[in-house]
């Protein structure tokens, strides 16, 4: 029961937060008769892999105690690359800007100790700006191999439910089975215990950040190989929807909780909620309104110290 | 002999340096306006022609009075990116047509409005001690969202007549919207400086955990920030409605994270107790210069974001390092 208590205190998993996509799951079962049908439940899959690639990255650099607002920025520029660079280069051209991101990010935050939410606003700004610069109108090519990555359908599943197994898998072994995951959690609890215990607290979130851009890159990679041309635009709802999904999972904005299940479980209850609400025919602008219903919903419940930013 | 010749020197050299750390201390807003100015000079000296510096200014206007409220906001700690969409809710209370008033009834919702979006930003920041960024974001989402999926409904109508006559009056040459601008920043200065509210601010600015356990009402202070800080942006979407003359869905989408570079490269930074309401008003000032500098030069919104966003981060990335040190 003790060991529980404090499990629940790492994951920062409530029951809640698990029974919510239980919850509508049920109710659009029974509210809607399209909603089970195979073909559906694919969409909804497809739909949200890139929502959960970008929301794994961001509850990695929460959980170090930081934030990243230029998520969607860093998915609009590599839908942007993507279709104007050559496509042998593409990918890794993409991949490099992640890390330069994810770098700007990270020394902004530990070097010069600007404020997180200031220092990615601040990039997500200029990252949007050069996406705009990149490719000012949507369209072009995505690079075929791309496109069959994320649209064939491998033993008859969608590939969508692969990357989405994948990253899952992936996070949960880098959060709960390393090192890293284990000073991940150390360095967002307590930076200056963490630091007088030998983790390198500075370099640690660095290292965290440029994770976060690297997922953002391969969720924008995923989501332009899906539509099928690029959007420097396409991402911009996606640095406030990572942060609800997350929040809505448990994770702890102040740092040093959360978990792979909670994230999970955030980002279906986000994409059932936007499923059932084009299935129910509602207009896609309340979309966005019911996602800030629930953003204030889920900060509003965790605790924290500070007034502020 | 030496000693003579030595110790003047040493003391104009001390006096140099007081003067030029105090030079340093300046908000960068003053230097880069400096810089600016000169660089239209050589490349577009048409800019600098007082009939279209006094147009800058008038269009510097919304952008300066939701830099107010932003530096209040961020003197306290605290951020409000909820300008945009106080201004979109603004927007649609008097365009919309949803709402059968007369114009002034429907001023005085749209001033409503800006109170209780700021009580509720101020809730969720004081009260539930959430984030601010997500808090204001959040609620930006809502407006947004409600307001658009309504105004699908039926296309927006015209700007009150009263609002549009702002925009276009000017009493001699000096436009009208500037006088509105300077009416409230002169006020608001005063008041900050003369008044125990004011000090309230910059100790809260200064040391967060000092000014609560010293018993300043603090979540009073923060309250009263964040709904003057939606005023602010109610008042700004007036002037912008009335610039543009018809209620649109995109008015001031830009405006949040421009009144946050304005405020601070206008000096005002988290966690050190200073700054005033000169440095961000002259930042806006700047930054709608180097906008129209930038569309001069051929450069669209795309530079203007970068331009944005290197703003931002370079300029609190100094104030950092210069703190530090």
């Amino acid at each position: 029961m003790l060991d529980l208590k404090r499990r629940s205190r790492r994951t920062g998993l409530t029951p809640i937060a698990l029974a919510l996509p239980l919850a509508l799951f049920i109710l659009l079962c029974l509210s809607s008769s399209t909603f089970t049908s195979l073909e559906n439940l694919a969409n909804v899959n497809s739909q949200i892999a890139a929502l959960l690639i970008a929301s794994l990255g961001q509850a990695i650099v929460a959980i170090s105690g930081g934030i990243d607002l230029s998520v969607g920025a860093v998915m609009g520029l590599t839908s942007a690359i993507l279709v104007t660079v050559d496509p042998s280069l593409a990918v890794p051209l993409a991949y490099a800007m992640g890390i330069a991101v994810g770098l700007v990010n990270g020394l902004g935050v530990t070097f010069f100790n600007v404020h997180p939410l200031v220092m990615s606003l601040a990039s997500m700004t200029f990252v949007q700006g050069l996406a705009l610069l990149v490719n000012p109108v949507p369209g072009g090519v995505v690079p075929g191999y791309l496109r069959t990555l994320a649209v064939s359908e491998p033993l008859g599943l969608p590939a969508a439910l692969f990357w989405s197994v994948g990253v899952i898998l992936l996070a949960w072994y880098l959060l709960n089975r390393t090192r890293f995951g284990l000073r991940t959690y150390a360095v967002g609890a307590n930076p200056a215990s963490a630091q007088r215990n030998g983790v390198s607290a500075a370099r640690h979130k660095v290292a965290c950040y440029v994770l976060c851009s690297l997922a953002a890159v391969t969720a924008g990679i995923f989501l332009t190989a899906r539509v099928g041309a690029g959007d420097a635009t396409m991402g911009a709802a996606y640095s406030l929807d990572t942060v609800t999904a997350m929040a809505l999972g448990g994770v702890q904005l102040a740092g040093g909780a959360g978990s792979v299940l909670g994230v999970v479980a955030g980002v279906l209850t986000l994409g059932l909620i936007s499923n059932g609400m084009n299935l129910l025919g509602i207009s896609p602008f309340l979309r966005a309104a019911v996602t800030g219903v629930l953003l204030l919903a889920a900060i509003g419940l965790q605790r924290r110290e500070a007034i502020g930013a | 002999m030496t000693d003579f010749a030595t110790s003047p020197s040493t003391t104009t050299g001390q006096r140099l340096r007081a003067a030029g750390s105090a030079v340093a201390s300046l908000p960068f807003a003053y230097a880069a306006t400096l810089i600016l100015l000169i660089a239209a000079y050589f490349m577009r000296p048409a800019l600098l022609s007082p009939m279209l510096l006094l147009l800058i200014a008038r269009q510097a206007a919304p952008l300066g009075l939701a830099a107010i409220g932003q530096s209040l906001c961020m003197r306290v700690l605290s951020i409000d990116l909820s300008i945009g969409g106080v201004i979109v809710g603004v927007s649609y209370i008097l365009t919309g047509g949803l709402l059968p008033f007369s114009d002034p009834v429907l001023m005085l919702i749209a001033i409503a409005f800006g109170v209780a979006v700021g009580l509720l930003n101020a809730f969720f920041i004081t009260r539930l001690r959430a984030s601010s960024v997500i808090v204001t974001l959040a609620v930006t989402l809502i407006i947004t969202g409600v307001a658009v999926a309504f105004s699908q409904l039926r296309s927006p109508g015209d700007a009150p007549e009263m609002l549009r006559q702002v925009s276009r009056l000017k009493i001699g040459i000096v436009p009208v919207a500037l006088l509105i601008w300077l009416a409230v920043l002169i006020p608001i200065a005063v008041f900050l400086r003369m008044s125990v509210f004011g000090r309230y601010i910059d100790a809260i600015g200064a040391n967060p955990r000092a000014a609560w356990v010293s018993g300043i009402p603090y979540v009073r202070v923060v309250t009263v920030v964040h709904v003057m800080s939606s005023l602010f942006a109610v008042f700004s979407g007036f002037l912008l409605i009335g610039f543009v003359g018809v209620g649109s869905m995109d008015l001031g989408r830009d405006l949040a994270l421009n009144s946050l570079a304005a405020v601070i490269l206008g000096g005002v930074t988290f966690g050190s107790g200073k700054g005033g309401v000169l440095g961000p008003t002259v930042a806006a000032l700047m930054l709608t210069f180097s906008f129209n500098l930038l569309t001069s030069l051929g450069l669209g919104e795309p530079a203007k974001l970068m331009l944005q966003g290197l703003i931002i981060g370079v300029a609190a990335a100094a104030y950092s390092i210069q703190r530090k040190t």
